[in-house]
């Protein structure tokens, strides 16, 4: 399956894009798709940063079977 | 008592004037069940980072996630305070350092609902509306990533 992947703030600066098509394995999960995110992006490892499934925050337990967006958002830092 | 639940645009492109500040307020005449207005105004600080003196923050955000998570702390400040109206913008690209980047503007009938409401939106917007800040450094086009606390 094909996910459309969106990196934010100092994440999108390590990807050196602001998106990608992502190829996924179906049953994937949030923290297999953290996992496969940061061997492709070691800087990554270093960052602190959380995963929104279809622009929800979701936890490493979550299936993004079916999801079509997937963000990497960055501490926050409106106000 | 009408309650405006509405979906409102939320982000401006820089910052944010005072004269748009005193024309929200100015509108709210006409609505004379208020007894109480309270506004939040951030303004951007010149911190000194370890490469100079913070000249402005540059905003972005995941927009659509963004308008929906300021949608439900809409939705919550109005099931939990007293409210007549609500008001929330906030700026995307460079904010210069002196200028207001967010606004805050809730009224209601007394100013305990109006405190208290204005303090839970500024907090939730800080801790959980997916926006981005480059704090920029000295004129060299140096940055530093902001994080909220």
């Amino acid at each position: 399956m094909s996910i459309q992947v969106m990196y934010y703030g100092m994440l999108a600066e390590i990807a050196g894009q602001a998106n990608e098509v992502w190829i996924a394995d179906q049953n994937l999960t949030v923290g297999e798709f953290r996992n496969q995110i940061m061997e492709r992006y070691p800087a990554m490892r270093e960052k602190k940063f959380k995963i929104a499934v279809d622009q929800k925050i979701s936890q490493d337990y979550v299936s993004i079977d079916h999801a079509s967006e997937i963000a990497l958002l960055p501490p926050f830092a409106g106000g | 008592m009408e309650k405006e639940h509405k979906h409102k645009k939320v982000f401006v492109q820089g910052p944010i004037s005072p004269d748009f500040v005193a024309k929200s307020i100015a509108g709210h005449q006409s609505k004379t069940e208020i007894g109480a207005h309270a506004i939040f105004l951030g303004q951007i600080r010149a911190d000194k980072k370890a490469d100079g003196i913070v000249t402005g923050i540059e905003y972005s955000a995941y927009e659509d996630m963004a308008e929906k998570a300021f949608q439900e702390i809409r939705e919550a400040a109005f099931a939990r305070f007293e409210l007549i109206c609500m008001h929330i913008y906030h700026s995307l690209g460079v904010v210069p350092t002196g200028e207001i980047s967010l606004f805050v503007f809730v009224s209601s009938p007394h100013r305990r609902a109006a405190f208290e409401a204005s303090e839970y939106i500024v907090e939730e917007i800080k801790a959980n509306v997916p926006i981005f800040g480059k704090e920029l450094v000295g004129e060299g086009g140096e940055y530093v990533w902001k994080e909220n606390n």
